[in-house]
């Protein structure tokens, strides 16, 4: 889990450095910081809960927080997270440790602006702490600034995890559209149907083609229906993909019959001069169907008693 | 027996099985050529399936020597298929614009058997018809 999470931002020895130098935390920041681990000890419980008086005093953020344990719980890290501040350490441990904490925000689904604004209200509280307790303004502000870069540091790796969580999200949603968009299906021994829906475009027309070669191969298929009536736009492009499905369903020695071909489909393949003789083609499925158990050796015939109603058909064997 | 490198070229009944196991180099190609035909030329077989299941990438020379060498077994008399070709290597040919035209294919060694007997017996019907 935690090595997942290091992966999913890419964060390794070099990239570290590369951060701690840019949001400028020294050794003498953390020297600094460590030196106040009793002011933290002292002031970590008033802190948290001054940041949840902020939280649950607003209608929509304490939507988020209606269960009394989680509450606790919350808090419990929270007070974690404010001796964090204070450990004197900006390491791989801890630099993971804060990786994890904005994976869990963006698990229990707190949006970034309910984050950063809490932020802004911790911030606010530790500089009237540390005022009230070192006195000194410059102390003041020197001890303030190397806990606000530290701070700024753990926001930009919670952001990142926000980031990639949601990237991962996206990238599982393609992938399933991908797979959703080429359903191969064997409706028979030796027959597949592929019901083509939407749009097709280039790519989605080479996922298609592998789709269905690698499936005919699998299967050992003697005929692919591929059936194009629920198809938005039939142009060149789409007719040029669909010639060369064909000719390498052909070549692996097995036939393509396109179906669904719509008076629509039908003159704008004629109009663009599309060379359409390599293929079986039919206007409705169920013709595709019979040309299919036709071309495996099987033969449709009308049920007893529903003499003539294409809805209820038998499949036997052929007579040849 | 044969010398390396070289394709094997079976006899089944009166078919000629060729199963192309080793990647085809230019050079192998054309020697492959040139043996199916001579092998032709010598049994008077009435088929050839030329089996490409081992062949992980094919090059337009080299679909172009096996598509000719369906064209030349056929002038001499013998009917091809080609059987078992892989969905990459299929797609590459097609994404090529490489046209097998006229080649004849199966799925299998088995049905390529079947594909040349029913081929044969198309052409015995249409020449005893005088087409």
């Amino acid at each position: 889990m935690k090595q997942q999470a290091m992966v999913k931002v890419r964060l390794d020895e070099a990239e570290l450095q590369s951060r701690r130098a840019f949001f400028e935390i020294r050794d003498e920041d953390l020297r600094r910081l460590a030196s106040l681990r009793a002011f933290a000890d002292k002031y970590t419980h008033e802190v948290v809960e001054d940041l949840y008086i902020l939280i649950l005093g607003h209608a929509d953020s304490a939507k988020l927080f209606v269960d009394h344990a989680l509450v606790d719980r919350v808090k419990r890290a929270q007070r974690e997270y404010f001796l964090g501040l204070f450990s004197g350490r900006c390491d791989f441990a801890y630099a993971e440790d804060r990786l994890r904490i904005g994976f869990a925000h963006e698990r229990a689904g707190i949006p970034p602006k309910w984050y950063l604004g809490a932020y802004s209200r911790y911030m606010r509280s530790i500089f009237d702490r540390l005022l009230a307790e070192l006195k000194d303004v410059n102390e003041t502000r020197l001890a303030y600034q190397s806990a606000e870069k530290l701070v700024a540091f753990d926001m930009a790796l919670a952001m990142d995890a926000y980031i990639a969580a949601q990237l991962q999200t996206v990238a599982r949603h393609r992938a399933a559209i991908q797979e959703l968009s080429t359903p191969v299906i064997r409706i028979y021994e030796r027959v597949l149907l592929l019901p083509l829906v939407g749009t097709i475009d280039t790519q989605r027309a080479e996922q298609l083609m592998e789709a269905v070669l690698g499936k005919v191969v699998e299967e050992q298929a003697k005929v692919i229906i591929i059936d194009i009536a629920g198809v938005a736009i039939v142009d060149t492009k789409v007719a040029e993909h669909l010639l060369k499905t064909t000719e390498a369903v052909r070549l692996l020695g097995a036939q393509t019959i396109l179906s669904g071909i719509s008076p629509t489909i039908a003159k704008t393949v004629v109009h663009l001069g599309v060379d359409t003789s390599s293929m079986h083609t039919r206007s409705q499925l169920s013709e595709g169907l019979e040309l299919a158990f036709d071309l495996v050796g099987r033969e449709v015939t009308p049920s007893q008693g529903k003499r003539g109603s294409s809805g209820n058909a038998r499949v036997g064997n052929a007579q040849r | 027996m044969t010398p390396k490198g070289s394709i094997p070229v079976l006899q089944v009944r009166s078919t000629l099985v060729v199963s192309i196991q080793v990647e085809l180099r230019d050079t192998i190609a054309d020697a492959f050529q040139e043996d199916v035909l001579q092998r032709i030329a010598a049994t008077s077989a009435g088929g050839l399936v030329i089996d490409i299941s081992g062949l992980e990438m094919v090059d337009s020379y080299v679909a172009r020597v096996i598509a000719n060498t369906g064209r030349m077994a056929k002038l001499m008399g013998t009917e091809t298929v080609l059987v078992g070709m892989r969905p990459e290597v299929a797609a590459t040919l097609v994404r090529m614009g490489f046209r097998m035209e006229g080649a004849r294919t199966a799925l299998n060694l088995d049905e390529g058997l079947d594909l040349v007997e029913d081929l044969l017996r198309q052409r015995r019907g249409r020449e005893r018809r005088g087409q």
